[in-house]
């Protein structure tokens, strides 16, 4: 498996293993367009992790935030609070694959001395946007020249399409088949009709659902693509030691892993056309936290379509590769039955389209036991990132 | 970060990183670029060779490909394209190197004829949109 692979790389990571812990969380609602920009989330996301660690924003001396998404920074943070105290800082940090690696970013400042309590926040307000033709998942993309030129005349684009011809590829070499994809959609749903701060709650959909809506690009149909959504989430990492002595159960750091591909960052230059790089970032990552894939409670991964979903549960490890397919089929993804409980907000498909940040929050409420979909005794739990050349993996358990 | 200009979704043929493409196409040429120091194609184009770090050129390839993957598309994701769904949309190999993926449309084929790694061939066609009304803009399509 990864030993084969030669199409990417990992980054060498220090050993945090247990050595802090997220101990806050805050989300928003997540909705359709609500109106509210993008900092006004953060903010409100940031307000409740702080109190739900049972800080004061002035005890806030660290912030990790989206460099490509600065919506809220030290200066929204500290307009919003009405402080001006010393802030150390990261743009790498907020959703997408930031969201697993921003508790090691964490981790390093707090052992570094440059901070004890790290507040990590990512804010979208991308159905709000696309109301008036701005921002968005696409447009950032179509500004790029080689996808502007080599991409965008032919209709390879926006992400819909990119994935189409990965879905198109994928069933080619595997034998994938339109109902094993549809096994992760309708696992998502049921999941956020259980929670009812999921968009999609109130809103079942069976496979024979997911069949009959419309082809967006053949093979993939409207509920293989994630929602667009406003909404955003924040969480608060500090050493293991001071997380003890706050209100909530340590969800604790015990493997963080990041991986690369060699091929650049086009989806349709990728060597590995059908794998993520979850191949480098997973490994490490289990490694580091001392657990094996067959150990792990409940996993979520960013979805912003069910192949990505297929792709990164064979590229960690939980199945052979090109077996995803079958592997989900049935209840393998549920929260209560399933071998592997799978998103168990309902995911970037039937939750919300908030990049990933609130995949770890939900992770962590599985720990303290409080998730709308609670996995029984969850104790080891798992985010997997992705934003195409990237993966992220950040493994949380229960403090023992 | 709005995409200002007003011949878009056209290729920008003044855009110097990817003018050489629509160049070539014009001359009935495909081309892509290759490393002058290790000979190695890479794709898109780099400023400079991400293996050996020489320059690269553009040179041209025969146009015999296979198609690697596609996509029909039936939804418009730009107005641009309104009038031209349902249409393929894929991704050929080239013959020369098959880690050099084309973006590209295939024409003169109905989706039920595509197979996986079926043989291709460029044909150079002018792609227009009515949303760009009098311009058009000669460019590598694939048909089998």
């Amino acid at each position: 498996m990864a030993a084969a692979a030669d199409w990417g790389y990992a980054s060498e990571l220090d050993d945090v293993s247990g050595a802090v812990a997220i101990a806050g969380i805050g989300e928003t609602a997540y909705t359709k367009a609500s109106g509210r920009t993008a900092r006004e989330i953060g903010a409100e996301a940031a307000e409740r992790a702080i109190a739900d660690a049972g800080l004061e924003p002035s005890d806030i001396d660290g912030l990790t935030f989206s460099g490509a998404f600065p919506d809220f920074d030290a200066a929204a943070f500290h307009e919003h609070f009405g402080t001006s105290h010393d802030l150390w800082t990261s743009p790498w940090g907020g959703g997408m694959a930031w969201a697993a690696t921003a508790p090691y970013l964490a981790a390093q400042a707090i052992k570094r001395g440059d901070a004890r309590h790290v507040l990590n926040v990512f804010p979208v307000a991308w159905a709000t946007q696309r109301s008036s033709m701005t921002g968005g998942p696409g447009e950032v993309h179509a500004t790029q020249a080689m996808k502007q030129n080599f991409e965008v005349p032919f209709g390879w684009f926006p992400q819909p399409v990119y994935f189409a011809t990965i879905m198109r590829r994928q069933m080619l070499e595997f034998g994938t088949t339109e109902e094993q994809f549809g096994a992760v959609a309708v696992a998502c749903r049921r999941h956020a009709n259980l929670n009812p701060d999921a968009v999609m709650h109130g809103r079942p959909m069976s496979i024979d659902d997911y069949l009959a809506a419309p082809f967006l690009a053949d093979p993939l149909r409207l509920f293989d693509s994630c929602l667009i959504s406003d909404g955003g989430a924040a969480y608060v990492t500090t050493s293991i030691e001071r997380a003890r002595d706050l209100p909530n159960v340590p969800a604790v750091v015990k493997g963080v892993g990041e991986g690369y591909s060699a091929s650049g960052t086009h989806w349709a230059q990728q060597r590995a056309f059908t794998s993520t790089p979850q191949v480098f970032s997973a490994p490490p990552a289990f490694a580091m936290a001392g657990v094996a894939p067959a150990d792990v409670d409940l996993l979520t991964v960013y979805d912003p379509f069910t192949v990505v979903s297929l792709m990164q549960i064979e590229d960690m490890g939980f199945c052979p590769k090109g077996e995803a397919g079958a592997f989900v089929e049935g209840d393998t993804l549920f929260h209560d039955a399933g071998k592997l409980p799978f998103n168990t907000h309902g995911g970037l498909l039937s939750h919300a389209y908030v990049l990933g940040i609130a995949h770890v929050v939900e992770c962590v409420k599985q720990l303290r036991g409080s998730a709308a979909a609670q996995v029984p005794d969850a104790e080891i739990v798992v985010y997997g990132g992705y934003t195409g050349h990237m993966a992220s993996t950040l493994v949380l358990t229960k403090d023992r | 970060m709005a995409i200002k200009r007003s011949d878009f979704p056209l290729p920008d043929v003044d855009e110097p990183s990817t003018a050489p493409y629509f160049a070539g196409a014009a001359r009935g040429e495909l081309v892509v670029t290759r490393c002058t120091g290790c000979d190695r194609y890479v794709w898109f184009p780099e400023p400079l060779c991400p293996t050996c770090g020489g320059a690269l050129e553009w040179v041209p390839v025969s146009g015999r490909a296979t198609l690697f993957s596609w996509a029909v598309v039936r939804r418009p994701f730009l107005p641009a394209f309104d009038d031209k769904v349902p249409f393929i949309t894929a991704l050929v190999a080239l013959e020369e190197d098959p880690a050099v993926r084309i973006v590209t449309n295939i024409v003169d084929a109905e989706p039920d004829e595509l197979r996986a790694d079926m043989p291709v061939e460029v044909t150079f066609r002018p792609l227009s949109f009515a949303t760009v009304p009098g311009r058009s803009v000669i460019v590598p399509m694939f048909a089998p």
